[in-house]
């Protein structure tokens, strides 16, 4: 089952301030793979919607960038700052306990595959 | 694994501005994503732009441009709950700054300008730039955003105008006039036809018509309109000019009376001083609202004439003004000073800083100045027919 772009779209912030906070620095295309890897395929986030957040994110000062040439191309990779830091363990909470709410909410008892 | 070459990542990057993207940032990002899909996922003689054709339908539903629509869309809608936000506390603190400071004004209390220009302030410079920003955001063709702009920009002007009024600063006039001509003469032809035209709007563009007729209508019947200035610029001048020669007649009725007796000197001295010293401040103050020293009864034709200036800008636009009303208020005081002669009362009048005389017109201050130097001139008189002896005594 791959899930719905509307679920991953509320999810995508916390999703990448979560991976920035394990991986200290990524580039766009490694995000998108990390959590390819790590759902077994489940999530796949799309170009169209990560670049967009980013740049929110860089725009919020919640990630600083570095950008590396290599001839033509350029690799900007994201990092937390401290701001974002401490914002990813609050957006980690709050979405830990949604998800309880959410639980509680549809009556979900067992984990069904 | 592939290797892409130069070559290839101009073609890349051209292809990604020709499909609408133009922030370079994302640029950079897309060149960067798409060169690590082609050098992960095609083999190293495979076919460059074929896959290239093939992947990049990856990145958007209907065309490319979306990833920055979107990127533009979150960060506008980022500023858009801070913009509100803005938008409602500093409405509401100008509303309350406003009501707080016409009751102080009502109840002549300190503080009342203060809240005031406050309140117009930030309601025209803050609250309304926000709510027009916002309001355009929501509307989609482009003659609604013009014609919210219009109307706000006529809003901001009219009420800068209210304050720059009240506040004595200059362009108020200029401001007020403008307001409602570009309410009348460019926001309302567009709205009208714009709303005429459609039958269900027809009504209600009929009826604001009317009402913003009738508001501009209505203030331009309140406001002065030049000739009008200019008439009561005359009545001023001549009212001036009767003075002035009151004061003539009543110097030479008083100058008959020096040849027979000149033993006051202190007191004539120091009257003499008040009426000099009144006659250079006149001076100044006619060079100010007319630009000529002195006044002739063909000023009408001269065009010279006492408009509506006023002392706190002929006091701060003169460097000789503060100056020559000053010699005034030391030889009044001193002449107040000495013994038998009937003082001149200065409450009310321009030397009197206390109750902010300052903010009077020039012609008003030309009647003060004429008026001491009247009651100057009587003390004289009486001093000359009283023979002066007792003053004599008592200095």
């Amino acid at each position: 089952m791959i899930y719905s772009s509307e679920l991953i779209k509320g999810t995508l912030k916390t999703i990448v301030l979560k991976l920035l906070e394990d991986n200290s620095r990524m580039y766009g295309y490694e995000i998108t793979q990390r959590v390819k890897e790590l759902t077994f395929d489940k999530i796949q986030i799309t170009e169209g919607a990560l670049y967009p957040t980013l740049h929110v994110l860089e725009e919020d000062g919640l990630v600083t960038t570095e950008l590396e040439y290599n001839g033509k191309r350029a690799r900007k990779y994201y990092s937390l700052s401290p701001e974002g830091k401490s914002k990813t363990k609050e957006r980690v909470d709050e979405l830990a306990d949604f998800m309880n709410t959410m639980k509680f909410l549809l009556d979900i008892k067992t984990q069904t595959t | 694994m592939y290797c892409i070459n130069e070559q290839q990542i101009d073609y890349i990057l051209n292809d990604i501005s020709a499909r609408g993207v133009e922030m370079e940032s994302l640029q950079l990002n897309l060149l960067d994503h798409i060169c690590c899909i082609i050098e992960q996922e095609l083999e190293e003689n495979g076919d460059f732009e074929r896959f290239y054709r093939t992947i990049i339908p990856r990145f958007y539903k209907d065309k490319l441009s979306e990833i920055e629509e979107e990127t533009h869309l979150l960060l506008t809608n980022k500023n858009y709950y801070v913009m509100k936000k803005v938008m409602i506390s500093s409405g509401t603190f100008s509303a309350a700054a406003l009501t707080i400071g016409i009751i102080l004004k009502y109840m002549h209390a300190p503080g009342a300008s203060i809240m005031i220009v406050l309140g117009i302030g930030i309601a025209s410079l803050v609250f309304l730039p926000l709510l027009v920003t916002l309001k355009v955001k929501e509307k989609q063709k482009s003659k609604d955003k013009l014609l919210i702009v219009l109307g706000s920009i006529s809003a901001i002007m009219m009420s800068l105008a209210i304050l720059f009024k009240i506040q004595h600063w200059p362009g108020a006039n200029v401001m007020g006039v403008l307001s409602p001509a570009i309410l009348a003469l460019v926001f309302l032809p567009i709205y009208f036809f714009g709303g005429i035209r459609n039958p269900e709007t027809k009504v209600n563009t009929i009826v604001s018509s009317v009402l913003i007729i009738m508001g501009c209508g209505l203030f331009f019947s309140l406001t002065m309109t030049p000739a009008g200035m200019k008439i009561e610029g005359i009545r001023v001048t001549s009212s001036y000019l009767r003075n002035e020669d009151i004061l003539k007649n009543e110097e030479r009725q008083v100058a008959k009376l020096a040849k027979t007796d000149s033993i006051n000197a202190v007191a004539v001295t120091a009257s003499k001083n008040v009426l000099k010293t009144c006659e250079d401040l006149k001076a100044e103050l006619l060079e100010y609202a007319t630009g000529v020293k002195a006044l002739s009864s063909d000023f009408e034709s001269r065009n010279e004439i006492i408009g509506t200036a006023n002392v706190q800008d002929f006091l701060s636009i003169r460097e000789s003004g503060p100056g020559k009303l000053k010699a005034v208020n030391e030889a009044v005081f001193y002449f107040n000073s000495l013994h038998n002669i009937k003082p001149i009362p200065v409450t009310w009048t321009i030397l009197d800083q206390s109750n902010n005389q300052y903010n009077n017109k020039v012609y008003m201050a030309l009647n003060d100045v004429i008026q001491i130097q009247m009651l100057a001139l009587q003390n004289q008189r009486a001093l000359y027919e009283s023979g002066g002896q007792k003053e004599l005594v008592m200095q």
